[in-house]
């Protein structure tokens, strides 16, 4: 057993390896932690070094993928190298859903075969208060898209966010749960989480703060280096934050996995990863 | 290589030299594993705070550099003297005031650390032997292309043993590298460094 599957084993590295696919989305979200819009740059990981790094990290003990943005499926690439990855291990990519028209759907039908969730937001049951934060048709366009990946048999997982979840309406919730069933869409892949304070939140007054000590250690890798968690490789004001920055080295993947290991070793006993950010 | 969100910015810290060419990361933004490289309090050098944007790269560098520049079986006088030597035939601005304040920590006089900077005759000022021999071993180091000239080498071997020119080569190199890194980047040195060399009169 390597090294990084023994801190898998211990907790101290999440099973999951993510990329970030890009930055760039053709949405503004209000909370987005990566200011991500249509014109930011790009900062593509690349196809062939996603797969190649994928890759290593199976042969190290990681035992699931995630894909997340910007939006990754605004690469044209982006249904045949998740299916590359579904083949490699379970493999979940986070989507807006506003981009799946007929050609994209179709080339995601291989995908209905292989161990992939796409996982797609979706934070109010009543458009106004979804696209408030989403921006205009957002609630429209993913209320369409879902059934058709769920009638093609492509796993779906719903993501909610908001602002404080412990706070959020009963009565809402349980209209936005009677939504996502009737679209196929069971309850255990429907997910609640917090925004975090970090990116465009920040300048929004948004969201919960959030530390290395809040936040689970999930290797992450990005244009720019490998990152602590999903939750960290975030803009603001247009620079990079660095607090949760592990190293600039991404391959071999061993390199940044090791040195998260060494972090994830050092976290506090007691860490309070339980704030539901996930 | 990517374009990072990492902005190329200009230090404003009131320091000298505002002309950084990299941003300098601060306490809030400093990576994990950089964050026992700097202080409880205060600001981190422009050195750790750069490098700061590398982590695995921080982590190699700044104990190396430590190690050699630190306290060792070598004096730290005799080590000062090469770095501010070297440093100053260098012209490296931010590593000639920083390590002029270390010098005068170490023991060295207001006037030796002139003459080290070019600015009063070695021999007027240096009276140790071993010590000009020493002077004269770093000025070809650093200046020299290619081999030591042997009349130079001859008079280190002379004065100093093995153990000792080797670590004091290693000071003398690894000076040199920081030299370049701290010129090329233009990091600033500090308004504390400033205003003590100001009150010397070595500003």
């Amino acid at each position: 057993m390597s090294a990084v599957a023994e801190a898998i084993a211990r907790g101290e590295v999440g099973e999951r390896l993510w990329f970030y696919a890009n930055y760039h989305c053709n949405l503004r979200c209000t909370y987005c932690l990566t200011e991500s819009a249509p014109q930011v740059n790009r900062r593509e990981l690349g196809e062939e070094q996603i797969v190649e790094r994928a890759r290593e990290a199976k042969e190290l003990g990681f035992t699931r993928l995630g894909v997340s943005g910007g939006e990754p499926f605004l690469l044209d690439y982006m249904p045949r190298l998740v299916a590359t990855l579904g083949a490699e291990l379970p493999t979940i990519v986070l989507s807006n859903a506003t981009v799946f028209n007929d050609r994209r759907l179709r080339e995601m039908e291989p995908l209905a075969d292989l161990p992939v969730h796409v996982q797609i937001s979706l934070d109010h049951p009543d458009p106004e208060d979804n696209d408030e934060m989403r921006g205009p048709e957002n609630f429209r366009k993913v209320v369409e898209a879902i059934p058709k990946l769920v009638e093609r048999g492509i796993g779906v997982r719903i993501a909610t966010t908001l602002e404080d979840p412990e706070a959020a309406d009963p009565d809402e919730m349980e209209r936005l749960c009677e939504l996502h069933r009737s679209m196929g869409v069971a309850d255990e892949d429907h997910v609640v989480r917090p925004i975090i304070n970090r990116g465009r939140a920040v300048g929004n007054d948004m969201g919960v703060l959030a530390g290395f000590e809040q936040l689970e250690p999930e290797l992450t890798l990005t244009s720019d280096g490998a990152f602590y968690s999903p939750f960290a490789p975030t803009v603001r004001g247009g620079n990079l934050d660095t607090d949760l920055l592990v190293s600039r080295t991404t391959k071999p993947v061993r390199e940044p996995a090791e040195m998260l290991a060494r972090i994830g070793a050092s976290r506090p006993t007691g860490n309070d990863a339980s704030i539901g950010i996930r | 290589m990517s374009r990072s969100g990492t902005h190329r910015t200009h230090v404003e810290n009131g320091a000298q030299g505002d002309t950084s060419v990299v941003r300098l990361i601060d306490a809030e933004q400093a990576p994990i594993l950089a964050r026992p490289y700097y202080p409880d309090e205060g600001s981190p050098s422009p050195i750790t705070a750069s490098l700061a944007h590398v982590p695995e790269v921080l982590e190699a560098t700044l104990p190396f550099v430590a190690r050699i520049l630190g306290p060792t079986a070598v004096g730290l006088r005799a080590k000062e003297i090469v770095i501010l030597r070297t440093s100053a035939l260098m012209e490296c601005r931010y590593c000639v005031q920083t390590h002029t304040a270390v010098a005068l920590d170490s023991g060295l006089t207001v006037e030796e650390v002139r003459a080290l900077r070019g600015e009063a005759e070695l021999e007027a000022v240096f009276t140790r032997a071993e010590e000009l021999v020493l002077i004269a071993w770093v000025d070809a180091v650093a200046l020299g292309r290619g081999a030591v000239p042997e009349e130079v080498s001859a008079r280190a071997r002379e004065a100093m043993g093995d153990p000792e020119l080797v670590e004091l080569t290693l000071v003398a190199a690894a000076t040199l590298m920081l030299n370049r890194y701290c010129s090329a980047l233009g990091l600033p040195t500090s308004a504390a460094t400033l205003g003590r060399l100001a009150s010397d009169g070595l500003a």
